[in-house]
């Protein structure tokens, strides 16, 4: 597998927490995967970002034009974050607009019960387009291993909606009403 | 999907080398924190709790104390480490230059985290230059598993030639996650045993000077073995790249990426210094070389005759910011006279960090600008130097600065006979304890006259939450108070800067005491601990906070007061996010309507 992920967002949203899950989601399921997080003073509600390698890397920086995948927790910062993503790359926003690349993980998050849960909401519908290449299974484990237990449930289930979300979106696409891509 | 056994861990690369610190045997470690450095000692403490290991641990007050707690440990025959960002480092110089002459018995490792960019620093200083300067072997790691094993290479070189050797991690290692190979946890069980040898332990100039001899003899040797490591070296390569640390893994990736392993030779280099002469023999045998390493050329400098080289030193590669992998490849590609593909840019911007919402340092920074906005506020390193958003911090020079800053302004005006400003530094609790201390002694001595706001958090906050010498620890706890008063302070005030008219008030007859009357420095302790690592204050106050509806917009909460849970709404009129808010009730003070109420 070759896949190459940015995260982009602001401090505070929980990306350094996704970042882990996938990094160890990956790296169970056998893939070699190197990552980067941002640290210190950026994360006091400034822009912070991640970087998630897949495949034979040896450096986890992520060269413009080159990300596979940018996911943004806020949308502002992923559209600032475009020049990342690959020509044909797959987009995916934080947010209430229309369109395949938008997900209102925040609203979910908040219908499910679990306000500060639209990080997992965001991460599940980003894995659910790699389906059926991965599963869920490793990410689930991971994600009850790193949440403490008041937050178990809710986490689950943040997770889970969406990447159920993302395969009704599949769906729709095979059907031929293609998903909208950047590009 | 298949799954493999892994033989390993995910680790950050601060706890790849908090690994191989405790696989390494080290009986004493010690460090302060700093980004991106921190994590290190937080992973060593939680691997000797998960393991029961005897391993003395210390957050130290500074850098300058950690190294010499850790050095001593090592001048007994044990083995040692200390951690520390890069310009902690600075503050750790006078030790770390003087050990390199003493050497030691026991392995003793130095990891200097540096800061390419800079993202969390001051400066973007290369700490292999200063191991250069210092003449002690530096490793540079291109990953946290590479990080790992140099940790305990560093410990085997260290002891073998009785000399002091740095790690030197930057960024993209410290806060790098990897699958990383774990080797034996070794109980480091020897004995302390401290041999008396004045001529080395405690020499005198005429000693230092065969100290010297001998550190020299000691680095010629390392050199001579250490030679740039060939990784891919095709026939005819028109180029060669010699590379360290994470640019070497950009360097990597980039001549794969482009196809052109046939035309590139690449060489990696594990210890940047001291170099041996090989590397010139390989300059010279190919048509052209090219170095990548970050962020100074250190290597480069090594290289005696530099017409075939290309790097820093001629601005192929630029002289500042950090080295990225699409800079590689743009100059790569320039050398090989292939296609340049260009880079798309960010846009600027992006949002800056600002005070967490409650923050209490919001608090105290609103009420300085309130009482005394004629002032001039010398800031320093924390959390708080973003008391710049709100107009509360006009310097920030390095740890400590702001007392010694303070003083420099009090003594500039008077000996111009000028009237003297009011003259407000902020200092965190942690900070007055790292560097703080003698500075006020030297203002209280000198007679300098200032309020000195110290803000007590109770807790490193910046670097994620590490203790200060006011918790408990094994011995005393410090009291900033006593401290304080032992440095000759006489006002001394305490208050929860919460309490914003009150604060104001105090700040006003601090001002009378040090400006009004010229009795000295005032000092103002503003104490509420730091909201996501302090204690919580669970007696939160009651009632809800609403913005009345004779809002006129005016955008002093919103922009001035900045508090992340007051956003602009529709018509420019602020909405509380509720999730944010941590109903400190701080902005009831701050409205100059006075339509922020509680209900």
């Amino acid at each position: 597998m070759d896949l190459q992920m940015v995260i982009v967002g602001l401090g505070g949203e929980g990306i350094i927490f996704i970042t882990r899950i996938l990094v160890e989601g990956f790296y169970r399921s056998g893939h070699p995967v190197i990552s980067t997080e941002t640290h210190g003073m950026a994360m006091r509600g400034g822009s912070v970002i991640s970087q998630i390698k897949i495949g034979d890397y040896q450096s986890p920086l992520i060269r413009h034009g080159e990300a596979d995948m940018l996911l943004g927790t806020s949308e502002v910062e992923a559209r600032r974050n475009l020049p990342f993503l690959k020509k044909g790359g797959t987009l995916i926003m934080n947010t209430e607009g229309k369109g395949n690349q938008c997900i209102d993980a925040t609203g979910i998050a908040h219908s499910l019960g679990n306000p500060r849960g639209g990080n997992l909401v965001l991460l599940g519908y980003a894995l659910g387009h790699l389906a059926p290449t991965i599963s869920l299974e490793p990410f689930l484990e991971v994600t009850k291993e790193l949440t403490p237990e008041r937050f178990l449930s809710g986490n689950l289930r943040a997770l889970q909606e969406g990447w159920r979300r993302a395969l009704k979106v599949d769906k729709g696409r095979k059907k031929g009403k293609g998903i909208r891509r950047h590009g | 999907m298949k799954r493999r056994r892994s033989a390993g861990k995910v680790l950050l690369g601060n706890e790849a080398m908090a690994r191989g610190i405790i696989e390494g045997g080290a009986t004493v470690v010690a460090s302060y924190p700093g980004t991106p450095s921190s994590e290190i000692m937080e992973a060593v403490n939680r691997i000797k709790n998960e393991h029961g290991l005897k391993i003395h641990t210390e957050w130290s007050v500074n850098e300058k104390v950690a190294f010499e707690v850790a050095l001593t440990n090592s001048y007994l025959g044990r083995r040692s480490a200390v951690m520390m960002k890069q310009v902690g480092l600075n503050v750790a110089m006078d030790p770390f230059m003087s050990s390199a002459y003493t050497g030691v018995k026991g392995g003793f490792v130095l990891i200097a985290a540096d800061d390419p960019g800079p993202y969390s620093s001051q400066t973007e200083q290369d700490s292999r230059y200063l191991a250069s300067f210092a003449k002690i072997p530096v490793f540079d790691p291109c990953s946290p598993q590479e990080a790992r094993e140099m940790v305990k290479r560093a410990f085997g070189l260290s002891e073998e030639y009785e000399i002091p050797v740095m790690v030197r991690p930057t960024t993209w290692v410290c806060h790098a996650r990897q699958g990383v190979k774990l080797g034996r946890i070794e109980r480091g069980n020897g004995v302390p045993t401290f041999i008396k040898d004045p001529e080395r332990w405690a020499a005198t100039p005429r000693f230092r000077y065969l100290l010297h001899k001998e550190l020299n003899r000691k680095i010629r040797e390392i050199s001579l073995a250490n030679n740039p490591k060939p990784v891919s070296t095709p026939g005819g390569a028109e180029l060669a790249v010699i590379a360290s640390g994470v640019p070497y893994a950009y360097a990597h990736d980039v001549i794969k990426a482009m196809d052109q392993e046939g035309r590139i030779a690449l060489y990696k280099v594990d210890l940047p210094y001291p170099l041996g002469s090989k590397i010139d023999e390989l300059v010279g045998i190919h048509p052209l070389t090219l170095i990548l390493e970050e962020p100074y050329p250190v290597i480069e400098f090594q290289i005696r005759c530099r017409e075939k080289v290309r790097g820093r030193l001629d601005l192929t590669i630029p002289s500042e910011g950090e080295l990225t992998p699409d800079i590689v490849a743009k100059v790569i590609a320039t050398i090989l006279g292939e296609e340049v593909r260009e880079i798309g840019e960010l846009p600027p911007g992006g949002k800056r960090p600002s005070l967490c919402p409650g923050c209490p340092h919001r608090a105290a920074f609103w009420a300085l600008r309130k009482a005394l906005p004629q002032g001039i506020y010398p800031s320093d390193i924390g959390c708080y130097t973003l008391g710049l958003n709100l107009k509360a911090v006009d310097t920030c020079l390095c740890m400590g600065a702001s007392i010694s800053q303070a003083a420099g302004l009090y003594q500039s005006f008077k000996q111009a006979g000028l009237e003297i400003p009011p003259i407000v530094p902020t200092i965190g609790d942690s900070t007055f304890f790292h560097a703080g201390i003698p500075a006020l002694i030297n203002a209280v001595h000198q007679g300098a006259c200032f309020v000195l706001l110290i803000l007590d958090n109770g807790i490193v906050a910046m670097t994620g939450g590490q203790p200060t010498p006011t918790w408990d620890g094994p011995g005393k706890r410090m009291k900033i108070e006593e401290v304080a008063k032992g440095c000759g302070v006489d006002f001394i005030r305490v208050v929860d800067p919460y309490d914003v008219p009150l604060l104001m008030q105090l700040l006003r007859e601090a001002d009378q005491y040090a400006r009004g009357r010229e009795e000295g420095v005032a000092l103002i302790i503003t104490r509420h601990p730091c909201l996501i690592y302090g204690v919580r204050d669970e007696k939160r106050e009651e009632g809800e906070i609403i913005i009345g509806e004779e809002c006129d917009a005016c955008g002093v909460c919103t922009k001035r007061f900045e508090c992340p849970a007051l956003q602009k709404g529709p018509e420019g009129k602020p909405v509380i996010a509720t999730p944010l808010c941590t109903n400190c009730g701080v902005c009831l003070y701050v409205c100059p309507q006075g339509v922020i109420e509680r209900r």
